[in-house]
């Protein structure tokens, strides 16, 4: 064959040929082309070459070599390159002992790393070495993605420098590849590349001394059997990790319930495995599992698919059917805590307290505990026998209760002093009214105070009962009134049916039941005798948004007048802190006279105003923590972003609708105040939650993995880092999000 | 002329390219094609070229890839197509019906272990097993070998004397994937070098079948007449040789390539790049004095028995290398050539680089130290490329 090509550069001094050069990279990273573009450097000085890379199961991310092979005359070998006198390694993380296989003392061994040359003192002393930030290089000069920077051109500049070449050669070499374009990424390297000398002896040539390449085997019999081991872990520098992510119910709950704790619970090991989660933060399932507006069931991601789980009524089947029974833990301090008011955010302050082993005395201002859940909740939502069974096993506990005894200003002064703590939890304030023209009326009433009358029974209503207001207890009202005897009910709200802040299965309850709802209406006027018997009803328009974007309702001049009976005023509550002593004032859920804070902390709806039994259950089980670590009770603190619809493979699990309530329609309402919703016949429902981001052992990832590297164990899974190639089947087809990709802190880690 | 680093597959589709475009003044050019590998990225270098009057058709499978090289090839057209190891034994059929209905279709075949179990590494196996179909078959050692005997293999399966497939082989990655500096001649060299493709029974104007069914005399005279054409190859391929220094100012390999064979005591006799290692190892005995020589099997079918017995004459032994296994058997070059030597020379068969392992001038020394106490041929050895 006629010479290559005419000389446009001069061979560099102390250059031996023939050369061997080894290039090792990861696949993508353009460790073939480099070895080519080496080639194609030589080429420009009238030598033979010869480029080619190791091919193999190469993917993205696993360890690729190339070689080339420089001399001047036709190259016939075409083995592997096992003697390189250069060794350039396009990935710090490839370093090992393997690389350096038949590299002879005095080797060029050019190194792209991001540390500079003293980290390696000490270290390839017997070679040439050279370093050199390539990958800064590249990614600044945008050669290839940042994700996946491409070397290859910058790398060859630094090459070109330890070779004593004039920066000049690359150039045509360049050109003739197509990448000129990145010249000025091969200068910086070139310029910017570290080196020293090989400190022992050695020129560069293979000598004796350098390690052989492998023995042949004996001819005549098997030397090894097969498979040959290939470690397949070092090829990525991800990995799949389990992972708990919080769920959207367990971070929708106001009392911060383990909801998809003790759902699986229920699932997997039944009624009293769920009552053990359950119950250490909610000591009033019976009662939530009825009343709850169930923020968790919005939350829901199942909601998505095909319909939330119906997570209230699982609750309530653990409430209903446990016998937990639970033991106070032994406490190292116990204390002495006053609770002041037996309401929902009493109690649960109480059953923390008592279940730690301190003493508790509850002051209940009624005639027995429960607060509104005694006196706000009708019977046809919250029987009795509910209620005293979530109050029995509070009160097993230990738990001391005078009833009858209202607490005023002095008496929580004493309080105080008698107890190591107190923690308030009174509730609401006085009710609002209309401030209509006949308000004062017999007949107009506080909605409140007519559910507490009815509660206790004999109450009879005739003719029409005009209810005002839009929450749970308008609701109440209006459907307490039906049962009372009424012949019609109207619901007066001012905005619309979608605003309404009522759970919306009550509402829907109450108009099958035959409330009428008007709405967009207020009354402004009640007129009668010595008693109510019309209602002055206005029409109610949106008005201009306020500043918080909320359209502010406008009452018009438009009115009717409504023949009626009866008024309930249901329009919610004022705070109540009235009593509070001279000088004390309420900061972040804890007293403070003047600067000094006090052994004196308040919860629920005196202190948040949230509104729901469930934000008191909770609230209250945090003052509890707060009085024992003599904190301030800030509000719930976030707690990390919950598992998305988006994180859970609806592929993997099969339609199935929601389990519904089972509901008793009346036919006759009148003094008719037995439990209208009988909730579910079984706790099969718990098997629609997904469990979202807690593993539940489904294997789906050990199916998944296509090298058959996960493997149970006792309590999990594990994932055989070896072989595993992180490819991210596991956690691309993990049906929960339990599983999360990580990038590999070390090389081969 | 320019001087090009290619691939020796990126050679081959560069070849098949010039080819094509001078066959604008014939019937034109049509490829079908179907990648795998080692071979894909000559079938993607061919899809970019600009071929006047050509094309390159991208089909769903090689047997596909060669029914469209037959169909093309019947009207006239030039044709070629490349392929590998399960691709070739997918396009199996159809290679033997090009061959029988005698069509020039040309391929670049990147030699790669038979699978399953999956092997990507070079083994001749794949190509051997069409050996006895017909098909004039190359083995070649290095890229400016592999660019030059494509060329001429148009030359010389296009010439009525021949008028049959040739199969033009590289091993898989170490040659195929090899780069190096190519001579890539001009457009109008090449015009010069291959006249238009004319075959004398192509689909005209006169509606005819081709390959009807046949009864066993007429079966008989088409083989005979088939055997008798490979037999001309040899000469054919002298005149192609001249015609082709004659245009190129290079010369082409012979059929078969000794180094330092004249004098030899002990010959080592290969196919492809091992070929290319032997002559290291001849050099590296030669300088410690060792009468060693070796042959190089450049054209394996037909099989040029003359000039290889010529080689053969006088040796005392024989290393006849392969990069395959005739199962049950032994290496199908030392069955099909170990008849060629002398009674009492030592013809012994070395299995190496199976499966694609790399093969040393270690390993080739370790047989030859095996070889030379032998008195006898024992069975075939094998050698673990380890």
């Amino acid at each position: 064959m006629d010479h290559p090509s005419p000389f446009t550069a001069a061979l560099p001094d102390g250059l031996d040929l023939p050369l061997e050069v080894r290039v090792h990279g990861r696949g993508g990273q353009g460790g073939v082309t480099c070895a080519k573009l080496i080639a194609a450097l030589f080429t420009q000085m009238g030598l033979y070459v010869q480029t080619f890379g190791d091919y193999g199961s190469e993917r993205s991310g696993a360890p690729v070599q190339a070689y080339t092979r420089v001399d001047r005359s036709p190259i016939n070998n075409r083995n592997k390159v096992y003697r390189p006198n250069h060794l350039i390694v396009l990935d710090e993380g490839l370093l090992g002992p393997q690389i350096l296989e038949g590299v002879a003392p005095g080797s060029l061994l050019l190194l792209n790393s991001h540390a500079g040359l003293e980290s390696y003192a000490g270290r390839f002393e017997r070679y040439r070495f050279g370093v050199v930030d390539a990958t800064t290089i590249a990614r600044e000069q945008g050669i290839g993605s940042s994700a996946v920077v491409i070397i290859n051109t910058t790398i060859l500049g630094a090459y070109a420098r330890l070779l004593g070449l004039p920066l000049s050669v690359l150039e045509k070499a360049y050109a003739s590849q197509g990448v000129d374009g990145d010249l000025p990424a091969a200068q910086h390297a070139y310029e910017q590349v570290r080196g020293r000398d090989a400190l022992e002896g050695g020129d560069g040539t293979p000598s004796a001394a350098a390690p052989a390449a492998a023995a042949v085997a004996a001819m005549l019999s098997h030397s090894q059997d097969f498979p040959a081991s290939l470690k397949t872990g070092s090829w990525s520098n991800q990995a799949p990790v389990y992972g708990e992510h919080p769920a959207p119910c367990n971070i929708g709950c106001p009392a911060g319930n383990d909801v998809v704790g003790f759902v699986q619970a229920l699932r997997s090991g039944g009624v009293e495995e769920a009552a053990a989660i359950l119950l250490k933060t909610q000591p009033l399932p019976s009662v939530c599992g009825r009343v709850c507006p169930a923020p968790c069931m919005q939350a829901c991601n199942r909601h998505a698919f095909d319909g939330a789980v119906n997570i209230r009524s699982l609750e309530r089947w653990i409430g209903d059917r446990c016998s937990l029974e639970l033991v106070p833990q032994p406490a190292e301090k116990p204390r002495r805590i006053a609770v002041v008011g037996g309401g929902p955010a009493g109690l649960s302050a109480a059953f923390q307290l008592a279940h730690g082993g301190h003493k508790v005395t509850i002051f209940e201002a009624g005639p027995a505990l429960g607060g509104v859940l005694r006196s706000g909740i009708p019977l046809f939502r919250l029987p009795d026998d509910a209620l005293q069974r979530d109050l029995g096993r509070i009160l097993r506990l230990g738990v001391e209760v005078q009833c009858n005894a209202r607490v005023d200003k002095t008496g929580l002064q004493r309080l105080t002093r008698e107890f190591d703590g107190a923690i308030v939890a009174t509730g609401f304030g006085p009710a609002f009214g209309l401030g209509a023209e006949g308000e004062t009326l017999a007949g107009v009433e506080q909605g409140l105070d007519f559910l507490d009358r009815a509660k206790q029974g004999g109450v009879a209503l005739e003719g029409t009962v005009v209810v005002v207001g839009g929450g749970n207890s308008a609701i109440d009202c209006a459907r307490t009134a039906l049962r009372c005897g009424a012949s019609a009910v109207k619901l007066v709200y001012r905005r619309s049916r979608q605003d309404m802040p009522a759970i919306a299965e009550e509402i829907e309850d109450a108009l099958h039941e035959g409330v009428e709802l008007l709405q967009h209406r207020q009354p402004v006027a009640f007129t009668g005798e010595s008693k109510v018997t019309a209602a002055t009803i206005a029409e109610v328009e949106p008005g201009p948004p306020d500043a918080s974007g909320r359209r502010r309702p406008v009452v018009t001049a438009r009115t009717a007048k409504l023949d009626c009976g009866t008024v309930l005023l249901a329009l919610g509550q004022k705070s109540g802190l009235e009593f509070l002593p001279e000088g004390w004032t309420m900061r972040e859920g804890r007293a403070f006279k003047g600067g000094e804070a006090l052994p004196v902390w308040f919860a629920g709806d005196c202190a948040t105003a949230d509104g729901t039994v469930t934000h008191a259950i909770g609230n209250g089980r945090r003052a509890a923590e707060a009085v024992l670590g003599g904190d301030l009770l800030p509000g719930r603190m976030p707690e990390g972003m919950p598992v998305a619809p988006g994180q859970i493979r609806f592929s993997h699990f099969e339609v199935a609708p929601q389990h519904a309530d089972r509901e008793i329609a009346p036919s006759l309402l009148k003094g008719n105040f037995a439990e209208v919703n009988l909730g579910l016949t079984g706790p099969e429902e718990a098997q629609r939650c997904f469990s979202c981001g807690h593993c539940t052992r489904c294997d789906t990832c050990l199916v998944s993995c296509p090298e058959g590297v996960i493997l149970r164990m006792e309590d999990g899974y594990n994932i055989d880092s070896a072989y595993c190639k992180g490819c991210g089947m596991c956690v691309a087809e993990c049906p929960r999000g339990a599983m999360e990709m990580h990038t590999k802190q070390e090389a081969g880690a | 002329m320019t001087m090009q680093l290619l691939s020796a597959n990126h050679g081959a589709a560069l070849a098949a390219t010039l080819a094509a475009r001078a066959n604008r003044f014939g019937r034109g050019f049509c490829s079908g094609v179907y990648p795998i590998t080692p071979s894909t990225e000559c079938m993607e270098y061919l899809c970019q070229q600009k071929i006047e009057k050509g094309r390159v058709i991208r089909v769903e499978s090689e047997h596909s890839a060669m029914g469209v090289c037959i169909g093309t090839a019947a009207a006239g057209a030039r044709t070629f197509t490349a392929t590998s190891s399960n691709g070739l034994a997918y396009m199996y059929e159809n290679c033997i019906a090009a061959a029988a209905l005698r069509l020039p279709v040309v391929m670049a075949v990147a030699n790669r272990t038979m699978g399953p179990p999956w092997n990507i590494w070079a083994d001749h196996s794949d190509a051997l097993t069409l050996r006895d179909h017909g098909l004039i078959q190359f083995y070649c050692a290095d890229n400016q070998e592999l660019f030059d005997t494509v060329l001429a293999a148009f030359r010389l399966a296009e010439d009525r004397r021949v008028m049959m497939p040739a199969m033009v082989c590289m091993e898989g990655f170490i040659l195929s994937h090899t780069v190096a500096q190519t001579e890539i001649p001009e457009q109008e060299k090449v015009d010069r070098f291959l006249p238009p493709t004319d075959i004398p029974h192509r689909l005209g104007t006169t509606p005819h079948t081709l390959g009807q069914i046949e009864i066993p005399h007429q079966t008989e005279v088409h083989r005979w007449q088939h055997h008798l054409a490979m037999l001309e190859v040899p000469d054919v391929y002298a005149q192609v040789q001249y015609e082709f220094e004659a245009v190129f100012g290079r010369s082409l390999d012979d059929a078969v390539v000794p180094y330092r064979a004249e004098d030899a005591e002990t010959l080592i006799v290969s196919m492809g790049t091992i070929g290319a290692t032997a002559e290291t190892v001849v050099d590296m005995l030669r300088e410690a004095g060792e009468k060693a020589g070796a042959l190089r099997i450049r054209l394996f079918r037909p099989l040029p028995q003359d000039a290889i017995r010529t080689v053969y004459a006088g040796k005392k032994h024989i290393a006849v290398i392969d990069r395959n296994i005739g199962l049950g058997l032994g290496g199908v070059l030392w069955t099909d050539t170990r008849c060629l030597a002398d009674s009492g020379t030592v013809v012994q068969n070395y299995l190496a680089g199976l499966g694609g392992g790399d093969v040393r001038p270690e390993h080739i020394v370790k047989m030859l130290t095996d070889l030379k106490p032998r008195k006898v041929a024992g069975p075939p050895v094998m050698m673990e490329a380890v």
